[in-house]
């Protein structure tokens, strides 16, 4: 297509030009355009920083870009806020879902349905039933958000945009906290709203998944819109390379040298949030220099498992040990001066301190050790260095160890969170979702991090729903499924089929 | 970056400055609705607090027990406890810290003790909330608040009955030993020991304690984020008691100070609501020890400079009430303000 005069009537949404450059002088998006059609699954691909998430703020009324226009339906438009773009039809589902837990879907819906006078619950059940009949979703308009699995509540999420007539639906990174099997759902739901004409605007950096949804991709490189393709004509390795630099191609991973337990776990018993027994009565053996993989559909008990293991959350029975060192309900100060590392699924929730510098965040596990702090006292310089090394070991994109973390993007606190988590030498890592919202060559570098650590005798423990993941790296495969491990598999025994079969239970 | 500050820093200071502007433009009107130059009345407040040597040495004794609780109250509000209690903290504090004085007599340790007396009576009344919260959930908003109530009339009480004066008429308590009492250092004004205590040794403690150690970073992580500090092995529990027991033991000094230091004894119209001036102060500086220090003088200086305003202009007293009133919604509010001036270009940082 030729990106300089696109004849702006066929398109559902038409940018030109557009630029953003933030006050802390980092431009963003350099002169962007493009266009979605009608009917369109138009994806959106690049790097961490590439721009992708600015761009979409921009449409959806969050940011004012600094130049451009931006045309509806060949109607030149100013998008001012996010009220603006809800009236012409386009509607966001954010990364972090922002429906209400102890409402119910019914109830979340009815907020933003802009009702006046008395709340007609009943009118709005209907709407939703009418609607999601339309692209076969099948949701309870009952249930309460917070009882949903989070493949639901983005359902619910694009639900509600469909409520309110959206024309263009902006998705981002709608799989990244997905599992496959859902990933599968979604990309049902998403080929239904385009046959009903509706136009999607797909962020994500997953290559594969790009070209198995979408009809174009336009790629994002540092601010810039490299090129847009039709996705029948290009293909995993054009693209890859488009996206990086210097694309590193996948690693070999040899099986690590197995050394002697290092963590144990017998009998263990937790409970959920909601006081049922999410994990049951398990053992599990990790082993030093061994990457043990837990593969299962998110809820079925790997949170709690975790959270158990590090001492975030009360075993009401069982043990575990470190060695012979007694780990079992020890405070999560203890665990950690233990050698135990914990890469967090939520990163912003759990992982970092957002109104605390880089620096800070950095130290968050170590700053009552020496030589970080002395008789209480701190050491802001030693904290400083130590952390200008890490944000360089780790490629992690801040102005400087003093600026605040709510200052950095998503994939940066995320590196964050990975560099204090593997810079030492750990006796056992849990890495939950280690490279959920990281590029390619962050990945990569998670990746090798986590080889580099097993080589040197640490047992690491790879909680993920991204299969791919969970077999380039896993020596064993242990298979979840509500609250037990219903299956086991090492190198040489695995067996793809199987395993998913036993992630959904269907075997037993 | 203006002089090395910080951009959060700087935006406290617009922020401290525009409620102060906002503040005063609408006490403005009630003095024009009562009769009253407002541009002379804010010149007698002025000169009421800084007019003279004797009026501004007035203004810092002033500031001495303000200072004191609204440091604690840094302290359990940058980990996001809301200590409403600093009251009933400063009264038990001054209470403890009497009885102990008084039965001790003339001794060389007789200050030191009752200043200890004074911290562990402060403590002891923040500990109560402060288990309530972390051992039973219970909101210390609540608890701290209404435990006001509870010290001030107990107080009421055992200087009603157990430990009056047998040589006064009021409800009072003996006067203070000599020893026991914070000495003159510039005669005949009022400037006595604990200001230097509370300005050259708490202030610059407590200033040290939030920035520069451990146990700030913990009140900073735990105020921002419990569940990242709890991720990184903090005690949050731990945290959230030693701030209220902490900000406790600054009332109960802010108390003592006031007994030995100006009044001699203790009445139950001992604090004319320093524990809630406390928290307007907090608010102000942003939890910012140099922010609360400035702004303890601040409020310092509306107490004393209203009152010669009153008595000069025949306005009513409750003028200091009004503006603290008015500067809490104003500071409360201060956030909005400032991202509509962000906003509209107004203020670029």
């Amino acid at each position: 297509m030729s990106a300089s005069s696109p004849s702006e009537e066929n398109y559902a949404i038409l940018v030109k030009g557009i630029t953003k450059t933030y006050a802390n002088g980092v431009t963003a998006n350099d002169d962007i355009t493009f266009g979605v059609m009608r009917g369109e699954i138009h994806a959106l691909l690049g790097e961490n920083g590439a721009g992708k998430t600015t761009l979409v703020k921009i449409l959806s009324g969050c940011l004012i870009p600094d130049a451009g226009e931006i045309y509806v339906n060949g109607k030149k438009v100013k998008i001012n806020d996010p009220t603006k773009a809800g009236n012409l039809g386009i509607g966001m589902v954010h990364q972090h879902f922002t429906l209400i837990p102890t409402f119910t879907v019914v109830e979340n819906i009815a907020l933003t349905l802009s009702l006046t006078g008395r709340l007609n619950l009943n009118a709005v059940e209907a709407k939703i039933k009418e609607v999601s009949k339309s692209i076969n979703l099948d949701i309870d308009p009952k249930a309460r958000i917070e009882q949903l699995p989070v493949g639901l509540r983005q359902r619910v999420e694009i639900l509600r945009l469909l409520c309110q007539d959206v024309k263009v639906l902006i998705l981002d990174e709608p799989t990244s906290v997905l599992t496959p099997i859902e990933v599968e759902e979604l990309f049902k739901i998403m080929r239904e709203l385009k046959t009903n004409g509706k136009s999607i605007i797909l962020i994500t950096h997953k290559v594969k998944e790009a070209l198995a949804i979408s009809d174009r991709i336009s790629i994002l490189r540092g601010g810039k819109l490299l090129k847009t393709l039709p996705s029948h004509a290009t293909n995993e390795i054009e693209l890859a390379s488009l996206i990086v630099e210097g694309f590193v191609p996948s690693l070999r991973v040899g099986r690590g040298h197995m050394g002697e337990s290092i963590l144990i776990v017998k009998g263990l018993t937790v409970k959920g949030d909601r006081g049922d027994e999410a994990v049951k009565n398990v053992d599990l053996d990790l082993h030093a220099g061994e990457i043990l993989g837990i593969a299962g559909v998110a809820g079925n008990g790997q949170k709690e498992l975790v959270e158990a293991l590090t001492g975030l959350r009360k075993m009401e029975a069982g043990s575990s040990f470190l060695r012979d060192c007694n780990l079992t309900n020890k405070p999560p100060k203890f665990i950690i001066q233990k050698g135990v590392s914990y890469i967090p699924e939520d990163k912003m929730k759990r992982g970092v301190v957002l109104n605390m510098s880089v620096s800070e965040n950095l130290a968050l596990k170590n700053f009552e050790e020496q030589p970080f702090s002395k008789n209480m006292v701190i050491n802001r310089e030693a904290i400083d260095r130590s952390a200008s090394v890490l944000i360089d070991k780790f490629g992690i994109k801040a102005s400087n160890s003093c600026a605040m973390v709510s200052s950095l993007s998503g994939g940066n606190i995320q590196k964050l969170v990975v560099a204090r988590e593997l810079a030492q030498g750990s006796n056992i890592v849990v890495a939950e979702q280690p490279t959920a919202g990281l590029d390619v060559k962050a990945s990569q570098a998670v990746h090798q991090r986590l080889i580099e650590l097993r080589s040197k005798g640490a047992g690491v423990l790879l909680v993920s729903s991204d299969l791919d993941e969970i077999i380039k790296l896993s020596d064993r495969i242990l298979v979840m499924f509500n609250g037990k491990f219903v299956g086991e598999f090492t190198h040489d025994t695995l067996d793809i089929q199987r395993l998913a079969r036993l992630m959904l239970g269907s075997l037993q | 970056m203006v002089l090395g500050l910080s951009k959060s820093t700087l935006r406290s200071i617009y922020k401290a400055i525009i409620s102060i502007v906002l503040a005063f433009a609408v006490t403005s009107v009630l003095f024009l609705i009562t009769g009253a130059n407002p541009l002379i009345a804010y010149y007698y407040i002025f000169y009421g607090a800084f007019g003279d040597l004797n009026l501004t040495i007035e203004t810092l004794v002033r500031t001495t027990p303000l200072i004191l609780v609204s440091l604690g109250l840094a302290i359990a509000f940058k980990c996001k406890v809301w200590n409403i209690g600093a009251e009933g903290q400063l009264y038990m504090g001054a209470m403890l810290g009497t009885i102990t004085a008084v039965s001790l007599g003339n001794t060389p340790f007789t200050l030191t003790i009752a200043i200890i007396a004074a911290i562990i009576g402060g403590m002891a009344w923040a500990a109560v909330p402060a288990l309530m919260k972390t051992r039973l959930g219970i909101n210390e908003v609540i608890t701290t608040f209404l435990m006001n109530y509870v010290a001030i009339n107990f107080v009421q009480w055992l200087l009603s009955f157990p430990f009056r004066s047998s040589d006064s008429l009021f409800p009072e308590s003996a006067s203070l030993p000599d020893a026991a009492r914070l000495s003159m250092l510039l005669p005949p004004t009022r400037l006595h020991l604990g200001v230097i205590i509370a300005l050259v040794v708490v202030f610059p403690i407590v200033y040290f304690l939030i920035t520069k150690t451990t146990f700030g970073y913990k009140l900073k992580a735990v105020g921002e984020n419990p569940d990242a500090a709890k991720y990184g092995g903090i005690n949050i529990n731990k945290t959230i008691f030693l701030a209220l027991i902490l900000s406790g033991a600054l009332a109960g000094i802010a108390g003592f100070f006031e007994v030995s230091g100006i009044q001699y004894r203790m009445r139950a119209s001992l604090s004319p609501g320093y524990g809630y001036t406390g928290i307007v102060i907090a608010l102000l500086g942003a939890n910012n020890p140099i922010g609360v220090a400035l702004s303890s003088i601040f409020l310092a200086a509306i107490f004393n400079g209203s009152s010669t305003m009153s008595r000069a202009l025949n306005q009513p007293q409750g003028v200091v009430d009004f503006i603290q009133g008015v500067l809490v919604i104003f500071v409360l509010g201060s956030e909005y303000i400032m991202r509509y001036l962000e906003k509209k270009g107004v203020v670029k940082l």
